[in-house]
């Protein structure tokens, strides 16, 4: 199975490739006044708009860096019923993709603190990979905003 | 951008060690890590110099510039289900032809064709052995009506890519030579445009449509009157 694989701070994440629609360079997102914490703003996707969240701002509280390996995934995000919406994730270092047994990856131990959408985790050589899940990345509170905000907008 | 330099610490020390110019293959060759990876290139060190390059700063422009692209259509794209053809791209002499995949067999390097007796006329120019089996080798050139002899003018190519190609049909399989395949090209239907009612070229007769590709244009063959003509043309 391939995954792609960014960073958070120094640590390495994988996301299923499956979800990954597309891979876009950091483009400059319209920004969304008041939109919830984690939420960058809308980029315009071929005329449709497609909100952006931060994984670096999620996670470690400060927005990822302007540096040409720091990309949006476009991601196909469930919203029941086998539906998706696109979503955009800021990362840093998608520079890389990883094919992995998904058996390699386990639980962790300690997932019960962790943010919900953590999972299991690869070892190898450097270290720990953990895989991301997308369908936990938005509190279901976060993506009725999300969506509903961005469908009614003109 | 503006805010970079505060943001990511990294940024700012992406100046590259190139130790590979002091101490590796393009420098006094002093380094051990040669040893054991025989050329910088596969050096992890020289890896990480690579990727450093990817954490230099974004300039406003580029992001602009990037956001505009993405804003406007889908390069090429009128519907995203719509069904892709694919067809192998070849060059008999001067013409280029295309093919549908769904006849393609195989495309092999060139190899003698043993002549049959009799047979010395006709578009039949023998038998090839393909890989332990014998096929009958057809001039395509021939059928179509193709000047061969153009391919001189091409003489300035250093390199000859002829193929034998394999093609497919009802009753067996038929190679086929080729001085040069593409390879395989997909489109949308919309890319493809009737034969000029005037054109001149020989191979109209078996051209189905015609595909825009590389600033040529590339006649389709329409594989089913084609196939049906080698059946004639070989019993």
């Amino acid at each position: 199975m391939l995954f792609l694989m960014f960073r958070l701070g120094r640590d390495r994440y994988v996301l299923d490739v499956e979800q990954v629609e597309e891979v876009l360079p950091f483009v400059t997102p319209t920004v969304l006044a008041g939109a919830p914490h984690g939420v960058v703003g809308a980029i315009n996707y071929h005329g449709g708009p497609v909100p952006l969240l931060d994984l670096s701002l999620l996670a470690l509280g400060r927005p990822s860096a302007a540096v040409l390996s720091t990309r949006i995934i476009l991601i196909r995000y469930p919203v029941g019923e086998g539906e998706t919406r696109r979503l955009g994730l800021v990362a840093e270092r998608v520079i890389e993709t990883l094919s992995r047994d998904p058996a390699d990856f386990v639980p962790s131990g300690v997932e019960a603190g962790m943010p919900p959408y953590l999972g299991p985790v690869a070892a190898d050589a450097r270290g720990l990979i953990q895989l991301v899940r997308a369908e936990a990345l938005l509190p279901p509170a976060l993506r009725d905003i999300l969506f509903r905000q961005l469908a009614t907008s003109p | 951008m503006s805010d970079a330099s505060g943001t990511f610490a990294a940024a700012a020390a992406w100046e590259i060690d190139d130790c590979w110019r002091r101490i590796g293959v393009q420098g006094d060759r002093s380094c051990p890590e040669l040893e054991t990876h025989l050329h910088c290139r596969n050096c992890p060190t020289f890896e990480d110099a690579a990727r450093g390059l990817l954490d230099r700063p974004l300039s406003a422009d580029y992001r602009a510039e990037w956001a505009a692209h993405f804003a406007g259509e889908k390069a090429g794209e009128t519907d995203g289900d719509e069904a892709l053809a694919a067809v192998v791209i070849f060059r008999i002499g001067e013409e280029w032809l295309a093919l549908s995949t769904s006849v393609f067999e195989e495309v092999a390097e060139p190899r003698r064709v043993h002549s049959l007796p009799h047979r010395r006329n006709g578009i039949v120019r023998g038998i090839v052995n393909v890989r332990g089996e014998l096929l009958v080798c057809i001039s395509f050139a021939t059928l179509l009506g193709i000047d061969k002899d153009a391919e001189v003018e091409r003489r300035d190519r250093s390199l000859h890519f002829e193929r034998l190609v394999v093609i497919g049909r009802a009753n067996g399989r038929i190679a086929f030579s080729v001085h040069e395949v593409h390879g395989i090209h997909r489109f949308r239907p919309n890319a493809l445009t009737a034969v000029p009612g005037t054109v001149g070229q020989a191979a109209s007769a078996f051209t189905k449509t015609m595909l825009a590709w590389q600033g040529r244009s590339v006649g389709i063959l329409d594989e089913t009157r084609l196939l049906d003509a080698i059946d004639r043309s070989i019993a």
